[in-house]
């Protein structure tokens, strides 16, 4: 395809006119910074992708207008961040379900290609069920006396994978597929399905109206918000797939580019404001995760993720 | 809190500012568009689609349904007047209203398409009103099977009732459910005919087919046959003469025929208001009794296609906006705007009260759209019907910028742009083999949903298909669906029959 080539012309040129030097890092950024979204309007990572924005600009003196490019779980907004000049005026937010791709055995991308600025939320995954239906707690689903639905995302997600372990627990589970969270969520409240996997932030409302109760939850220590819920760790279920978005821009950045940018988003991640979204969200408080932890904290997502795939696919 | 409680803060809501303005704007600019030959509802929705971007949900919503509720409407000025169908709906009443403008009776014409249209409007935005509720409850009890059968229903009943062949009408739909599996499979994640473009991994997004094939092929379509007016024939008066209570009550059974009619096939998914002018008149021609004068000029040949084509506009909202399904061009448009606010359209949207006073905002500025554009077309329409001087040049200009800039600023995608084209193309050579379009749009809109719902139900219950037809309420709808698609093949041989039977009755 033509506009392609061009595509990547364009990029080349610019990679070779912009090569990284002293003084344009010092000069950074001297015009606004597209911040692309691979998501629609009104998603998780279009949320906070503008809070960020909205909380970055005053620091970086620049506008950082938004852009969505939904599409492929994430990968047509990724694709449009690795054909852009790595000069630090694209960013991504990158969620958890478009990193996940990455573990595929025949995925089109791979984590050597961009460089994690910061993780900017964190949530943890657990189990919803009707609150007025017959599963109680966690250990009704444990007894394995009748296969049970799960609502999940989609097959080989975080979702499918993290459900598939619990088989090991004694419990019949079958995942159903829904890309569309409406129909998710009106699964379990209607009775189609017997469970959905989701982030408590997600469901906030149904959570409120008393329609789903959580009764699991995927991580090492209590969920935020959810202290007596039962969560995998105390369980001695080993998973703790956590939900997260990060800020990515290409590898080849300037470091000094990725200094300043990491700078901003620590100062960001400490407002009052920021805190206050976390908080409502249901993401943990320490959410954050800077430029010099993000690359091991994302990697050990991914190890943990891959040990959790069918060994047939993982070895491919 | 009920129904009515939450109707009146929805007129609270809708007399502001903002949403005023974008009613305001939604009558006028779906007049225009529907007086325009060439230009339709859905076409007008479609060029409306860009600028809510940058609008909140409820004017939004408020614009489009607006443009939608008065684009069944201001057509039937032109056709009565001049013979000019502005879209094909108004094709059936043309028939009988150019007949009483020929015989000057022309102001009696108008009145009764204004009854038509407002009785429609209202009638079927209360009878809508009132279902929206238990609709919701019904949703969250539809599972994937109720699903399938609801759209399986409605590909069936479209490719019934659209165009004449039935073969036509099914190649046209196949088409539409192929370019619906382009991309990463939903289920599997498997890719289907990308061809190894990144650009179509997310499938071809169907408001770009709606654009393509309503906007930019109806261009390309009025450009090869041009019909570029000189000058608007001469009319005396745009005066509009009410019927007497008399005239009123003797065409009580036409009101009541239309209307229920009207609202019932709006809640099919796939009857657009298009398909319910046709099916309204036709209907009229066999149970009505002055039928065999259909078509001379009475009244009727008015009353039933206006007022069938204004009842499925509320008859299409409800079921989008209580089951997220969009039953035509028009409501497919409508969810693309509700998507792209990051609302779901369904049971959810009465969840919060935030979006549930949206929705009955919505509701309530139906009734103003009825009434609006009912006083609007009477006192404004002498200065709409000027747009007919437009030289067919500069509109298609217009048009098609509009619908290019639109696509790009959907997703800044400028592959989208490229599929407007290729979809334009496509419609313009489908409309010259006289393939309807509207079951290929339908089918690209459907297609995906009914896939989805497919797989789920098949994974669900372990790949036994009988279940579609176990459920009551999936096996109903399933029931309906095969009725309808018997339909066409029905009338055919029923027709074949009773010409052959009549044939030996001529002889002698």
């Amino acid at each position: 395809m033509p506009s392609r080539l061009l595509a990547l012309a364009a990029s080349v040129a610019a990679a070779w006119f912009l090569a990284p030097s002293a003084s344009f890092a010092d000069a950074y950024p001297s015009r606004p910074i597209t911040f692309i979204v691979p998501w629609g309007p009104g998603g998780g990572a279009d949320q906070v992708a503008r809070m960020a924005s909205k909380l970055m600009e005053p620091e970086l003196k620049v506008s950082v207008p938004v852009v969505n490019m939904p599409g492929a779980t994430g990968q047509t907004g990724h694709q449009k961040l690795l054909t852009s000049p790595s000069d630090g005026y694209t960013l991504e937010i990158m969620t958890a379900d478009t990193f996940a791709t990455l573990a595929q055995p025949n995925s089109r991308f791979k984590i050597e290609q961009f460089i994690p600025v910061a993780v900017l939320i964190q949530q943890r995954s657990g189990l919803f069920v009707n609150a007025t239906g017959p599963i109680k707690t966690f250990e009704d689903i444990t007894k394995g006396d009748k296969e049970l639905r799960v609502a999940i995302t989609g097959y080989n997600s975080p979702d499918d994978l993290s459900i598939k372990l619990l088989g090991k627990q004694g419990a019949k589970l079958q995942g159903i597929p829904f890309a569309e969270p409406g129909l998710r969520y009106a699964s379990v409240i209607g009775g189609q399905s017997d469970i959905v996997y989701e982030q408590a932030g997600d469901v906030r409302s149904f959570l409120d109206g008393k329609q789903i109760k959580p009764i699991l939850f995927f991580s090492d220590k209590p969920a935020a918000g959810f202290e007596d819920t039962p969560y995998s760790g105390k369980l001695g279920i080993d998973v703790k797939l956590s939900q997260f978005r990060m800020v990515v821009v290409r590898a080849d950045t300037d470091p000094a580019i990725v200094k300043k940018l990491s700078e901003v988003l620590s100062k960001v991640a400490q407002s009052a404001e920021y805190k206050a979204y976390l908080a409502q969200q249901y993401a943990q408080p320490d959410s954050y995760v800077g430029s010099d932890q993000a690359l091991p904290f994302i990697k050990g997502w991914l190890a943990e993720f891959t040990a959790l795939m069918p060994k047939r696919q993982a070895a491919q | 809190m009920d129904t009515l409680t939450l109707l009146g803060r929805g007129f609270a809501e809708l007399f502001q500012t903002q949403e005023l303005i974008a009613l305001f704007l939604g009558l006028m600019f779906g007049m225009l568009v529907s007086i325009l030959p060439g230009l339709g509802l859905v076409m007008g929705v479609v060029l409306a689609l860009p600028f809510t971007y940058s609008m909140e949900l409820g004017p939004a919503i408020i614009l489009l349904t607006a443009i939608y509720m008065s684009g069944t409407y201001a057509g039937c000025f032109t056709a009565i007047l001049y013979r000019i169908p502005g879209e094909p709906m108004d094709v059936p009443l043309l028939w009988d209203g150019w007949g009483m403008t020929k015989r000057g009776e022309a102001a009696k014409a108008l009145g009764w398409a204004l009854v038509a249209a407002l009785t429609g409007g209202l009638v079927s935005t209360i009878v809508m009103i009132g279902l929206a509720a238990p609709l919701k409850n019904l949703a969250l009890s539809f599972g994937a099977p109720e699903y399938f059968a609801a759209v399986f229903f409605g590909l069936t009943t479209v490719v019934a009732l659209a165009g004449n062949s039935l073969p036509n009408a099914l190649i046209s739909l196949c088409l539409g459910l192929l370019v619906s599996t382009v991309g990463i499979d939903a289920t599997y994640g498997s890719e289907r005919f990308t061809f190894g473009f990144t650009e179509l991994m997310n499938g071809v997004p169907y408001v770009m087919v709606l654009v393509g094939m309503y906007g930019y092929g109806e261009i390309l379509s009025k450009l090869s046959h041009s019909s570029s007016l000189k000058a608007i024939p001469k009319q005396d008066s745009f005066t509009t003469k009410f019927p007497t209570r008399a005239e009123l009550w003797g065409l009580r059974a036409t009101f009541a025929r239309s209307t229920g009619l009207g609202t019932l096939l709006g809640l099919i998914p796939g009857a657009g208001a298009t398909i319910s002018s046709f099916v309204a008149y036709g209907v009229e021609k066999q149970y009505g009794k002055r039928g065999d004068k259909l078509g001379t000029g009475i009244p009727e040949g008015i009353v039933a296609p206006q007022i069938a084509s204004t009842a499925s506009v509320a008859g299409h909202m409800v079921p989008l906006m209580t089951l997220g399904l969009p039953g035509s061009g028009a409501t497919a448009v409508i969810l693309a705007a509700f998507l792209l606010k990051g609302v779901q359209p369904g049971p959810f949207l009465f969840q919060s009260e935030a979006t549930t006073l949206v929705v009955y905002t919505i509701m309530a500025s139906m009734f103003a759209s009825v009434i609006g554009m009912c006083l609007l077309g009477f006192l404004w329409i002498p200065l709409v019907v000027r747009a007919l001087l437009i030289p067919t040049g500069v509109l298609a200009a217009i048009i098609v910028m509009l619908t290019l800039v639109g696509a790009f600023a959907d997703r800044n995608s400028l592959s989208d742009v490229w599929i407007v084209v290729v979809f334009g193309v496509l419609a313009w050579v489908l409309d010259r083999y006289k393939i309807p379009i509207a079951p290929m749009v339908l089918g690209a809109v459907l297609g995906p949903m009914a896939e989805d719902s497919y797989t789920r139900s098949m994974i669900t219950f372990h790949g036994d298909w009988t279940i579609f037809f176990k459920q009551p309420l999936s096996g109903s709808l399933m029931g309906l669906a095969l009725l309808s698609l018997a339909f066409p093949v029905m009338r055919n041989l029923f027709g074949r029959f009773s010409r052959a039977k009549a044939k030996p009755l001529n002889a002698t």
